[in-house]
């Protein structure tokens, strides 16, 4: 376990993502609190190129760009954390349950996913924002982990089932554990390093899945998010008009994130999985 | 003390289509208390799906296991039932590698020997059992407590398992492939410790294993399986002379001896 | 006097680990001296960590990281003038000596057929990576013909490694290495994952080949010494990477002269009358961690028979008459 700790610590590509994620994690967190302006009013004049006093310039609504780019980091990240946090949840307890008992309930189950994974997410989300007219985040983030938890429950249930029949199962087994005892103590420290994984795509799912489904319009109504700015950037046709101060910033931390989550992941892999180790 | 009766494990496979494996067919044997009895047949044959019945583990699809009289499927019911059945009837299993849940020291199998018999495993009198047991077995406490197992060569890990049982003390012992993962020149070291438990306190083993010449040097009986079945008994000395089967007669012939050599 | 067909001459090769922050070098094959005749099957019996897997690879010159070539020197005798292995390129060692001179089959070779291919596309495969242009109705009438000359059904040549038995297939892979009349075969381990049954059918194989003058030598690692001797005519006996004794099979079986020889031999069962009686023995202690492994002769720290000097100097290989060599300070005469 330190070993794996020390590995980590010592990745080069692992400290390079997580010292950019933690960055932009950081601008999101302290951010709004620096540059405490109101990113939903009215600021001053519209369609300002960044200068001094409006350092990433205003919208077309006369409001500060900055304050938005700030505080939708901040509302991206949450939505991310959150997605990843309802999906691990709901995935990691079904596939528990498929994978450890097995038989009929394994059956139903599974069913429930293949149901679940056939559903199309934008199809799901255009039907709620038809329904619900006020969407917070809260809700399109639960949106996004309810449709995306059925791969990782599918991998924690296979990697279950073949952890079911090894020895050291069967000797605890034998030791008289229960079946709860036997899954906290021997089945989940085994799939923590894949959970763990899966957390940080679930992340970056969710990021990505929140700006898609703003971009189009069917993201939350309250706030204001990277993806609710990239919205209102295409609305007004900003790209056209070159009124690049409006959607660069967005976009570009979005791509920031999501790329250093991946070189995290891809570092974790190659820890995790020791056959991917260099020399 | 053991009677296995007319044991069979039949596995389907698929739904609207059904394949059906049979792993086991009607499998009859008796352990006596103090035996050594070795069930020697190729992989497939059935022998470890037919130790995993008798160790409750796996569901017979018929017959039944008889331990000291009682149903081990029929009869032993409750969680207490069976950790009582588990204190006399445990296990030791051939991979070195699975048999250690990697994320522990080597000292949790001890523990939860220890938990089996009823004793706290965080008292003194855990501590001192466990030393106990690692000496029995030929090791050094020192040298291989609070290690992982990836930190301990096979043969020390095997020699923990079976320290375990020492703890344990289990009437009857099935030993899966005890030593097939373990170099030839330390094996008979192991194979000795399941000896020595059956002077010390009279345990029953069985043993589970591919390897006809360990089963002959080690076994009061042997039972040879195949494809299911079990197609010859007997004292070794018979079953090597005198084979009946005609399975039995190949795999005699194809031992190979270390001082004679095949004409191939 | 049967033809040399291989020389290696104090070949060392260590694996280089990163362990943590430091890097452990673990002296796999270190000195090793070995000689093969044509005619002649080889027996390398060692157990785990003596090097012999390693070794098996150092003579074909397949080094890969972490694995480095340290010092010694290779050579394989071809029908015209011989090949020093140890200075040829990778692309060299693959187009003129890998599957036409030497072949390998190594540990788990059975096990690693790509299962969604059948064994006609693996044998294509095999030949294209040694020769860059084949008639693929050539190469598959030959492996036919090879199949059928081995006792193999020619139909499996259209199977999926999954459809044949274990025996079968690792049968089939030793035809396949062979396809190109290596002079030298190399199996490492090849019928441990066996049953008794196929193991003998395996064994047969080989010795087909070699009667069928398809290869002219063999050498048979495995740390199966009753398995080794069926089929070897001389055997090595390694440990902690170096080789401990040499000579032919009967002889080394009934006189073992080096110390882990003995406690080898005496520790292994077998289904012969008088094996109950005799009591097996076993080696005590385990065998040494190669990144330090014990001064002097490296067997010391297990030996019955240990003196002053096995603690301090390593012994030299000596022949004690008659192909017999052994590494021992107890057979050199002062």
């Amino acid at each position: 376990m330190k070993l794996v700790i020390y590995l980590l610590i010592t990745n080069k590509r692992f400290i390079i993502g997580i010292s950019i994620f933690l960055l932009i994690v950081l601008i999101g967190l302290i951010g709004p609190l620096l540059y405490p302006v109101d990113p939903l009013s009215f600021a001053g004049p519209m369609e300002v190129a960044p200068c001094r006093r409006y350092p990433l310039g205003t919208d077309t609504y006369g409001r500060d760009l900055l304050a938005q780019t700030l505080v939708g980091t901040r509302t991206s990240l949450y939505i991310g954390f959150l997605t990843a946090l309802v999906a691990i949840s709901i995935g990691t307890i079904i596939g528990t349950l498929a994978g450890t008992k097995g038989g009929i309930i394994d059956e139903i189950l599974m069913s429930i996913t293949n149901v679940v994974l056939a559903i199309p997410g934008i199809l799901l989300a255009i039907l709620i924002a038809s329904y619900i007219k006020v969407r917070s985040v809260e809700v399109i983030a639960l949106l996004l982990g309810i449709t995306s938890w059925p791969w990782y429950a599918r991998a924690i249930r296979a990697q279950l089932m073949s952890l079911r029949e090894r020895e050291f199962v069967y000797l605890s087994k034998m030791a008289g554990y229960r079946d709860i005892e036997l899954a906290f103590k021997d089945l989940l420290p085994n799939i923590a390093t894949y959970t763990f994984m899966a957390f940080v795509l679930y992340i970056n799912g969710g990021i990505l899945s929140e700006a898609g489904l703003s971009i189009i319009g069917v993201g939350p109504t309250k706030g204001i998010s990277l993806g609710l700015i990239l919205q209102w950037a295409s609305l007004m046709e900003a790209v056209r008009r070159g009124l690049w101060w409006w959607f660069i910033p967005p976009g570009a931390i979005i791509t920031v994130v999501t790329s250093s989550l991946m070189i995290v992941s891809v570092a974790m892999d190659e820890i995790f999985n020791p056959k991917l180790r260099g020399r | 003390m053991l009677e296995v009766k007319n044991l069979t494990k039949v596995y389907e496979l698929g739904f609207v289509s059904k394949k059906r494996i049979i792993a086991v067919e009607n499998v009859s044997f008796k352990v006596e208390e103090g035996e050594i009895v070795s069930l020697v047949g190729e992989s497939g044959s059935g022998k470890t799906t037919t130790a995993k019945i008798i160790l409750r583990l796996l569901p017979p699809t018929s017959g039944s296991i008889i331990f000291e009289g009682k149903d081990v499927w029929r009869d032993v019911r409750k969680r207490e039932e069976k950790i009582n059945y588990w204190r006399k009837v445990h296990a030791v299993f051939q991979d070195p590698y699975s048999s250690y849940n990697p994320f522990y020291t080597i000292d949790r199998v001890l523990k939860q020997g220890v938990r089996l018999i009823g004793i706290n495993p965080s008292s003194d009198k855990a501590d001192e059992l466990i030393n106990e047991a690692l000496e029995y077995v030929g090791l050094n406490p020192s040298e291989v407590l609070g290690k992982y197992p990836h930190q301990l060569s096979g043969g020390q890990r095997q020699r923990v398992m079976i320290a375990r049982c020492w703890i344990i003390k289990p009437k009857l012992i099935l030993a899966d492939e005890p030593v097939s993962m373990i170099d030839a020149s330390m094996r008979v070291s192991i194979i000795e410790l399941f000896e020595k438990l059956r002077e010390s306190y009279g345990s029953s083993t069985i043993f589970i294993t591919h390897d006809m010449s360990l089963a002959y040097y080690i076994s009061d009986r042997i039972l040879v399986m195949y494809k299911g079945r079990i197609v010859d008994e007997g004292p070794p000395e018979d079953v090597i002379s005198n084979p009946e089967h005609e399975y039995t007669k190949r795999l005699i012939a194809s031992v190979p001896r270390l001082y004679q050599k095949w004409t191939l | 006097m049967a033809a040399n067909l291989l020389s290696v001459i104090n070949v060392a090769a260590y694996y280089r680990q990163q362990v943590g922050t430091s890097i452990k070098t673990i002296k796999a094959v270190d000195g090793v001296d070995l000689y093969l005749y044509e005619k002649e099957i080889l027996g390398i019996v060692g157990e785990s960590g003596s090097g012999k897997s390693t070794l098996a690879n150092v003579i074909l010159m397949n080094i890969k990281k972490p694995l480095e070539f340290v010092k010694g020197s290779v050579r394989i005798y071809t029908g015209n003038g011989f090949l020093d292995l140890n200075s040829m390129s990778v692309e060299e060692l693959r187009t003129k000596v890998w599957g036409k001179e030497i072949a390998l089959i190594p540990q788990s070779a059975m096990n690693a057929l790509m299962p969604t291919l059948k064994i006609k596309r693996i044998i294509l495969d095999v030949i294209r990576s040694h020769q860059d242009r084949i008639n693929e109705k050539e190469v598959v009438e030959k492996a036919a013909k090879r199949f059928r000359e081995l006792g193999l059904p020619e139909k499996a040549i259209d199977m999926y490694p999954f459809e044949l038995s274990g025996g079968m297939r690792q049968r089939a892979v030793i035809a396949v290495a062979t396809l190109l009349n290596p002079r030298i075969l190399i199996a490492d381990e090849p019928s441990s994952a066996l049953d008794v049954v196929s193991q003998r059918m395996v064994l047969k194989t080989f010795y087909d080949l070699l009667r069928k003058n398809i290869i002219k030598s063999m050498i048979f690692i495995s740390h199966d010494i009753a398995t080794v001797r069926q089929i070897a005519t001389d055997m090595c006996v390694m440990y902690a990477g170096k080789i401990v004794e040499r000579g032919s099979t009967d002889e080394l079986i009934r006189k073992p002269l080096h110390p882990y020889t003995e406690g080898l031999i005496g520790s292994i069962p077998s289904v012969e009358p008088g094996i109950r009686e005799r009591k097996l023995k076993y080696i005590p202690g385990q065998p040494p961690d190669l990144s330090n492994p014990p001064t002097g002769c490296r067997f010391h720290p297990r030996c019955p028979y240990t003196m002053k000097l096995c603690k301090v100097k390593e012994p030299p290989m000596v022949n004690v008459g008659n192909k017999r060599l052994v590494a021992c300070w107890l057979h050199v005469k002062r």
